[in-house]
């Protein structure tokens, strides 16, 4: 047994300046403290990024997590894409028609532009901002309330790492179940596009169903940015998550966090995929 | 041995100044204080949950902040912990949290695991509670989950944080007992964190009470009863005049 120490209150206390310790930042400091906090931020969100890629391959399976997980994201989502798109469709082919029929008196080709933009961007970018909201700040609020509630610390105790038993699962099903839900909701835009083109252009639909204007280089670029906004949207709000402090506040500011960061990450994401796709394709 | 030197946190204010602490193998240490005196914190460090701003944890001579991730998930093998909101998983039934650690850490048989598992909830008093869901239970119910899972891998150390709250003075004892009882014929170090200071010093063997980040007693039971220190003496004899 080790001897007992008092030492005393006094002296280990009292001399300890609480307003000394916490500064509050003003000026310069302010300004290169956020972009620290900015760069750390990123640091640990691309280490997140990095464990989820790992886990994937060398993580431990659990039957059924990825199952049960693409039927969040995925048939959960479902109805609320649909209508979402059917109305982007729809407006978008209004829109589009009013415009061009200023310029051009020939509306036939506006199927063709129509389906080509939405192979090629919109049906992903568009879904995928959507799936950012609804996914994400599910993700997102499931997991800040397991850090709140020390689940996750459990976790840890158990040797599960939060990454591993936590986002991937979410990450795998929201990678398929984004490559699927957009193009479900690139069809059902698509179909409400012609039926809105025939009611106020009369633009026939065998007409308005034109594929020659995409190719090779449109679906290679749709695929990969369903694909990078399936990967994105769960490893940013996870992180979001993860990253949780306090209690029910901070559940919902990781929740706002993971919204923005995820459509954010969508946007950039988009910017890049698609200035590569003009390169390599044109 | 648990050994903690120079230990200091902040978050955005200081939680932990300067710590230094030996809890011995085999003894049940009682850590108490008032509210946000940096009890938890001081506990998720020595389990490597924290990281602190400065200082060192030992435990049976491994530094564990100079573990990797994999050597420490090895070494938690030999931790069990309670967590102060019980943490357990609320997407999994009773019988499945108190399996999570021996499925995840010891890879046993599952009717190893089923048997233990009943042999745990018997023991917390909880027999037949193995399908419920723990947001159908009540505080204690949950408190009695939690230390099921904590005690149910047999680790050779113990970490408790509050393993009592919500229970009756009754059932309060009887896991107080029962710990004891554990540790003493596991031979377990045992740390544990409770506000019930009646109950807690019936089974520790020493204490240390922290106060505003500051480890400010360590010593036995019996000097921590006797202690004339104002600090500790107003908090162990829960006077309302005095320095806290």
């Amino acid at each position: 047994m080790v001897e007992a120490a008092e030492p005393s209150p006094e002296s280990a206390v009292g001399h300890i300046d609480e307003d000394a310790i916490v500064r509050e930042r003003t000026g310069l400091a302010w300004v290169g403290g956020s972009v620290l906090d900015l760069l750390g931020a990123a640091r640990a969100m691309y280490s997140v990024f990095v464990k989820t890629l790992y886990y994937s391959v060398r993580g431990v399976r659990r039957p059924g997590a990825v199952a049960q997980q693409m039927y969040e994201v995925g048939n959960k989502s479902l109805v609320f894409l649909c209508v979402v798109m059917g109305f982007i469709g729809m407006i978008l082919v209004f829109q589009a028609g009013l415009q061009a029929k200023r310029v051009v008196p020939d509306l036939s080709l506006l199927g063709a532009t129509f389906l080509e933009l939405l192979v090629r961007d919109l049906a992903a970018s568009i879904s995928a901002l959507m799936l950012a909201t609804r996914v994400g700040a599910g993700i997102a609020a499931e997991i800040g309330s397991m850090v709140v509630t020390e689940q996750v610390d459990a976790l840890r105790m158990c040797a599960a790492d939060p990454v591993d038993y936590l986002i991937v699962p979410r990450f795998k099903a929201s990678i398929v179940m984004t490559t699927v839900l957009v193009v479900l909701a690139a069809g059902v835009a698509f179909t409400t596009g012609m039926l809105t083109g025939y009611a106020f252009f009369d633009i026939n639909p065998r007409t308005f169903v034109n594929m020659s204007m995409v190719d090779a280089g449109d679906l290679t670029i749709g695929l990969a940015k369903c694909v990078a906004y399936g990967a994105a949207i769960p490893v940013v709000s996870g992180y979001c998550g993860l990253s949780t402090f306090g209690g029910s506040e901070g559940v919902g500011w990781a929740t706002t966090r993971a919204v923005v960061n995820a459509s954010l990450a969508v946007i950039i994401l988009n910017f890049f995929i698609s200035g590569a796709g003009f390169l390599i394709f044109g | 041995m648990i050994e903690l030197s120079g230990i200091t946190k902040s978050f955005d204010r200081p939680v932990l100044r300067g710590v230094n602490l030996r809890v011995p193998d085999g003894c049940l240490y009682g850590l108490i204080g008032p509210g946000a005196s940096g009890k938890s914190v001081l506990l998720k460090i020595i389990v490597g949950l924290i990281r602190p701003d400065a200082g060192t944890v030992t435990i049976r001579g491994r530094d564990v902040f100079a573990m990797s991730d994999l050597e420490l998930q090895e070494f938690r093998k030999q931790i069990g912990m309670l967590f102060q909101n019980n943490a357990l998983f609320d997407f999994m039934t009773v019988a499945d949290n108190i399996a999570f650690p021996l499925r995840r850490l010891f890879n046993l048989p599952e009717d190893e695991v089923r048997q233990r598992v009943a042999e745990r909830l018997a023991v917390v008093s909880l027999p037949g509670f193995e399908d419920r869901l723990p947001s159908g239970l009540s505080g204690g119910q949950k408190k009695r989950v939690g230390v099921a899972r904590a005690t149910v891998a047999q680790a050779p150390i113990v970490l408790y944080d509050e393993p009592a709250a919500g229970l009756d003075p009754v059932t309060s004892q009887k896991i107080f007992d029962l710990l004891r009882a554990e540790q003493r014929a596991a031979g377990a170090t045992v740390i544990m964190v409770s506000s019930d200071l009646d109950r807690l010093l019936t089974v520790t063997d020493r204490v240390g009470m922290m106060y505003r980040g500051q480890l400010i007693f360590d010593g036995t039971t019996q000097q921590a009863q006797e202690s004339t220190d104002p600090y500790v003496h107003q908090f162990v004899h829960g006077i309302p005049e005095g320095p806290l």
